[in-house]
C-alpha cells in the first residue's frame, strides 16, 4: 500500500550563481508523517524549506502539494493551501503582543484579515482560537507583551503558535528547539503530539536526542542532496552516515 | 543654435551632474543611507568657492581644491556624530534627518550670506570662446566636459584598480560578507562620504554658471540628483555618467525644442524606466 | 483575571470609545465661537488634520513612505476647481465625492503600479508621479490657470441653505468640521479593523505577513487607494472653502508640509495629524510670515532632533513621560 504523499518535490534543483544548492531532491512527506531532515551546516536544509514554501524559485523541477503543482505559486498561496512554516530566525511583529501576533495568522487563517468594517477586538472567535494556541504553548502570562520584550526562546514559541494558528496541513519546523532552554522543549513537542494525525510534519533539527523522539522517518541531506533516508534505526545504524555527519552527534 | 552646440551644452550640465551625484551614488549603494541633503554639500562647496574667489582673491584651482578641503572636512564631522547614528535607523528616519539638515543649511546660508544668486568671476584661460576645429564653443563648458570625463576616468581607475576600490565594491556589493573578510566597513564610510561630499562641492563651484547658485540649490535640484542616482543605479559609477550624461542632455535640448513638455518628459521617462528596472540602468538586482 | 485573559480584555477593548476622544471635537465647536475672526484659519487647520489623516494611514499604519502625497491632495483640489470654473459644477457636496473618486483612481492607478517595488525605488517614484501631475497642470493652463491657477471660484450654498461665505468663513467651517468627523470616523474604523491590524503587521514584518498568507500586495494598494481619495476630499475642501486653487497644492512644498505635520504629532496613531497640525500651523502662522528663514532653519532643527531623539513624535514624547512618570509614583 503506498501511503498518499502529501507534499513531493520532483527533480528539484536550485543554484546560487556557480553554486548548486539543490540537486535534483525527489522527497516525499507523507500524509501524517512525523519526519526530519538532518545534515550537517550548509546542506541546504533551509534552502529546501524556502523552495517548499515558495520563499525561492528552483531553477528546475516541481513541488507538488497532494498532488497539484504549485511550484509556480507565491509564498502566500501556498500558505492558503495548507503550507506552514517557522523560520530559523524569528520573524516576529516584534512592536506588538504576543496575542496580536497570532491573532494576525489566525484572521488569515478565518479569511477575515482583510475584513474592514468590525473592530479586530470584537471578533472572538478569533480571539478565542489565539488564546487557545497562546495557553497551548504555556505563553498565557505573556499574552499581553509585546514579543520584543520576551526572552528568545520565548519568542520561538510565538513562532510555533503563529504557524500553528494557520491550522495547516503541512508543517515545516526550521530549527523549531534552537534558542529554547532544554527544560521547556518539552512544551512544543507535547503540542505537536497534539496535532491531528493526518497533519504532516517536517522538522530541521540538529539536537539529535529531539530527532529521535519525534521523527518516525528521517531524511539526510548533504551539499543539497539527499544522502539517505529511512527510519531512524536503518539512519543510526547507516555507518555512511556516521562518518559524514560527524558520528559522535548520531551517538548522543 | 546648431546640434553640436547644444549637444555640448547638455553635456556640460550633465557633467556637472555627473561629478555631483557620484558621491550620493557610492554612499548609498556603500551604506543604504538615503541623503538627500547631498545637494546641500554641493551647495556649500560652491559658496566656499565663489566667495574665498571673490574676498580673498583665490584663483580658480585654488578655490576648488579649498571647497573640496573645507566641505569634505564638514561632512567628516557630521558623519561621525549625526550620521552615524542613524545607519541602522528607518528609511523615514533617514529621510527626516537629512530634509532637516537641507533646511538647516539652506537658512544658514540665506542667513549668512543673503538669498542672492552668485555668479562666479571665472579666471582669464576659462574665459571667452575656444575653437574645437568644428566648432567655436564657450571654453567653460568645454573645461567641464573634460574636468568630468577626466574624473570619470580617475574614479574608474580608483575602483577597478586599487585596493581601496575594492574595497568599495567588495561592501557596495555585500556589505556583512566584506565585513566578515576583515575591511572596516565604518571607516571605509567616512572616508567615502568625505570624499563624495568633496567632490560635490566641487561640482557646485565648478557648476555653478550652469546650473546656478543659490541657497535654494539643493531643493531645486534634489529630485535631478536623486533621478541620476537611481536611474544609474546605487553604487555605479559608470552607471551614474551615463545617467548623468542622458538627463543632462536630455533636459537641454528638451528646454529648447520644448520647453513646456520637458520636465515632464523627464519625469515620465524616469518612471517608466524604475517601473522596468528598479534597481537602474546598471544596478545589481538586490538578492 | 489571568494574565491572559487580561490581554484578551485589552485588545478586545481597545476600539471603544475613550472619554477623551470626544475633546478635540468639542474644542473645535468652542472654537468656532470663542474664535469667530479666525475661522479661516481654522478651517485650513481642520483641512491640514485631514490631509495628515489620509498620509497617516498609508505611512503611520502601512508603512508606505511617499513624499508624493499630494499629488492625490491636488488631485482633489483641481478636479472640484475644474468642475466649477468650466463645467459650471458647483454643489460642494457632489464636488467632494467626485474629487476623491479622481484621487482614488490616481490612487489606485498609481499604486498598483509603484507598490511593487520599495525603498529608494518607490520613494522616486511616489515624487516622480507627484512632479509628473505638477507638471501636467502646469501645462494643461488652458484647464488649470497655470502658474496663476483658478481665483474667484464659485460655489453653490451647501444643502442649498448655507453660502460660504468668503469674510468669516462661518459655513465653511462647520462644513469642513463635519467633513472632517466622517472621514475621521471611517479612518478609525479601518484603523481598528483586522485589516488595520493587517497593515501594521505589514510594516512590521512584511516577510512574515507573506508567511501567514496575506495578500500583501492586495492590502497595501487598497489602503493607499483608500488614502488617496481621502487626501483628495482635503484637496477639495481646500479648493471649496478658500475659492482657489493653484500649484502649489502640488509639490514638494506641500507634502514635505504634511508629513512634518505628521512626524511632529506622532504617526501610526490617529490623532498624531491633530497634534501636529494644531502645533505646526500655529507655529507656522506666527512665525512664518515675520521671520521665513528663521522659520525654515527652526523646522530643519526639530526635523533633526525628532529624527534622532523624538521620532514618534509630541504624542511619543508625552506617552513616554507618562509611562515613566506611572513606574516613578
Amino acid at each position: 500500500m503506498s501511503a498518499a504523499a502529501m507534499l513531493e518535490t520532483r527533480g528539484l534543483c536550485m543554484s546560487f550563481g556557480a553554486l548548486e544548492v539543490a540537486r535534483d531532491l525527489n522527497f516525499r512527506l507523507l500524509r501524517g508523517a512525523r519526519h526530519a531532515l538532518i545534515g550537517p551546516n550548509g546542506a541546504g536544509k533551509t534552502t529546501f524549506v524556502n523552495l517548499l514554501t515558495g520563499l525561492l524559485a528552483p531553477s528546475r523541477g516541481s513541488v507538488l502539494l497532494e498532488g497539484e503543482d504549485v511550484t509556480s505559486l507565491p509564498q502566500a498561496k501556498r500558505v492558503r493551501r495548507g503550507i506552514a512554516r517557522t523560520f530559523q530566525i524569528n520573524q516576529l511583529f516584534r512592536g506588538l503582543t504576543v496575542l496580536e501576533n497570532v491573532c494576525i495568522a489566525v484572521s488569515e487563517r478565518l479569511g477575515v484579515g482583510g475584513a474592514m468594517l468590525r473592530a479586530a477586538g470584537r471578533r472572538s472567535d478569533v480571539l478565542g482560537e489565539a488564546m487557545r494556541l497562546i495557553d497551548m504553548l504555556k505563553l498565557g502570562a505573556d499574552a499581553g507583551r509585546r514579543v520584543v520584550e520576551l526572552p528568545y526562546g520565548r519568542q520561538r514559541l510565538v513562532e510555533m503558535a503563529i504557524a500553528l494558528g494557520l491550522a495547516p496541513r503541512v508543517l515545516l519546523l526550521d530549527e523549531p528547539a534552537a534558542g529554547i532552554p532544554s527544560a521547556e522543549s518539552h512544551i512544543f513537542l507535547d503540542a505537536i503530539a497534539g496535532l491531528p494525525g493526518e497533519i504532516a510534519v517536517l522538522i530541521i533539527e540538529h539536537d539529535m536526542d529531539l530527532v529521535f523522539r519525534f521523527a518516525s522517518r528521517i531524511t539526510v541531506m548533504v551539499s543539497g542532496a539527499v544522502f539517505a533516508e529511512g527510519t531512524p534505526a536503518e539512519i543510526a545504524a547507516n555507518r555512511e552516515v556516521r562518518a559524514v555527519y560527524l558520528g559522535s552527534v548520531l551517538d548522543a | 543654435m546648431d546640434l553640436i552646440g547644444i549637444l555640448l551644452g547638455g553635456c556640460a550640465a550633465g557633467m556637472v551632474l555627473f561629478i555631483v551625484s557620484v558621491g550620493l551614488s557610492v554612499t548609498m549603494g556603500l551604506m543604504g543611507f538615503v541623503n538627500l541633503a547631498h545637494g546641500g554639500f554641493a551647495m556649500l562647496g560652491g559658496y566656499a568657492i565663489v566667495l574665498s574667489m571673490r574676498h580673498w582673491g583665490l584663483g580658480f584651482i585654488a578655490a576648488l581644491a579649498l571647497g573640496f578641503v573645507v566641505v569634505a572636512a564638514l561632512s567628516v564631522v557630521l558623519e561621525r556624530t549625526l550620521y552615524a547614528r542613524l545607519y541602522r535607523a528607518s528609511e523615514l528616519d533617514q529621510v527626516l534627518f537629512t530634509i532637516g539638515l537641507v533646511f538647516v543649511m539652506t537658512a544658514a546660508v540665506t542667513l549668512a550670506f543673503g538669498p542672492e544668486t552668485r555668479r562666479v568671476i571665472l579666471p582669464a584661460w576659462l574665459d571667452g570662446q575656444m575653437d574645437l576645429g568644428f566648432i567655436r564653443y564657450r571654453t567653460y563648458s568645454v573645461a567641464v566636459i573634460v574636468a568630468g570625463t577626466a574624473l570619470v576616468l580617475a574614479l574608474w581607475l580608483g575602483f577597478e584598480r586599487t585596493r581601496y576600490g575594492a574595497r568599495i565594491r567588495a561592501a557596495v556589493d555585500n556589505r556583512r560578507m566584506a565585513q566578515s573578510l576583515g575591511v572596516d566597513v565604518g571607516r571605509l564610510f567616512t572616508v567615502t562620504f568625505a570624499l563624495g561630499s568633496g567632490l560635490a562641492a566641487i561640482g557646485g563651484g565648478l557648476g555653478a554658471e550652469i546650473l546656478g547658485l543659490d541657497p535654494q540649490y539643493p531643493l531645486r535640484y534634489l529630485a535631478y540628483f536623486l533621478i541620476v542616482v537611481a536611474v544609474g543605479g546605487l553604487g555605479r559609477v559608470t552607471g551614474v555618467f551615463v545617467a548623468a550624461l542622458l538627463i543632462g542632455v536630455l533636459d537641454f535640448v528638451l528646454k529648447i525644442y520644448f520647453p513646456k513638455g520637458g520636465t515632464l518628459f523627464i519625469y515620465a521617462l524616469t518612471l517608466a524606466l524604475l517601473l522596468w528596472r528598479p534597481q537602474g540602468l546598471f544596478g545589481r538586482r538586490a538578492a | 483575571m489571568s494574565l491572559g485573559q487580561a490581554a484578551v480584555q485589552r485588545l478586545a477593548g481597545r476600539h471603544r470609545l475613550r472619554w477623551w476622544e470626544a475633546l478635540p471635537w468639542l474644542a473645535a465647536i468652542a472654537a468656532f465661537f470663542a474664535f469667530p475672526n479666525h475661522l479661516a484659519f481654522g478651517t485650513q487647520l481642520l483641512v491640514t488634520i485631514l490631509f495628515a489623516l489620509s498620509l497617516d494611514l498609508v505611512l503611520g499604519y502601512a508603512g508606505i513612505i511617499t513624499l508624493g502625497h499630494a499629488a492625490f491632495f491636488g488631485a482633489g483640489a483641481y478636479t472640484v476647481g475644474m468642475l466649477a470654473q468650466h463645467a459650471g459644477w458647483t454643489e460642494p457636496l457632489s464636488g467632494l465625492v467626485a474629487a476623491a473618486a479622481v484621487a482614488g483612481a490616481i490612487g489606485l492607478a498609481s499604486g498598483y503600479v509603484l507598490l511593487r517595488t520599495h525603498g529608494l525605488a518607490l520613494l522616486m517614484l511616489t515624487l516622480c508621479t507627484m512632479a509628473l501631475l505638477e507638471e501636467a497642470a502646469n501645462m494643461a493652463s488652458a484647464f488649470t490657470g497655470g502658474f496663476d491657477g483658478m481665483p474667484g471660484l464659485r460655489f453653490a450654498p451647501l444643502l442649498g441653505a448655507f453660502a460660504f461665505d468668503p469674510l468669516y468663513f462661518r459655513s465653511q467651517y462647520v462644513y469642513a468640521l463635519v467633513v472632517l468627523l466622517a472621514c475621521f470616523v471611517l479612518v478609525r474604523m479601518l484603523v481598528h479593523s483586522s485589516f488595520g491590524q493587517s497593515l501594521t503587521g505589514i510594516r512590521e514584518n512584511t516577510l512574515r505577513m507573506h508567511a501567514v498568507g496575506a495578500p500583501v500586495r492586495a492590502r497595501l494598494v487598497t489602503a493607499y487607494t483608500i488614502s488617496a481619495a481621502l487626501a483628495g476630499v482635503a484637496g477639495a475642501l481646500f479648493t471649496q472653502t478658500t475659492a482657489f486653487v493653484n500649484l502649489s497644492v502640488l509639490g514638494l512644498d506641500r507634502a514635505a508640509g504634511v508629513l512634518i505635520v505628521l512626524i511632529l504629532g506622532g504617526y501610526g496613531r490617529l490623532y498624531g495629524a491633530f497634534v501636529g497640525a494644531i502645533v505646526y500651523l500655529l507655529l507656522e502662522h506666527l512665525l512664518a510670515q515675520a521671520y521665513p528663514t528663521a522659520w525654515q532653519l527652526g523646522i530643519g532643527l526639530v526635523l533633526i532632533v525628532v529624527a534622532l531623539y523624538a521620532r514618534n513624535g509630541i504624542l511619543g514624547i508625552a506617552d513616554a513621560m507618562r509611562s515613566r512618570g506611572g513606574r516613578a509614583g
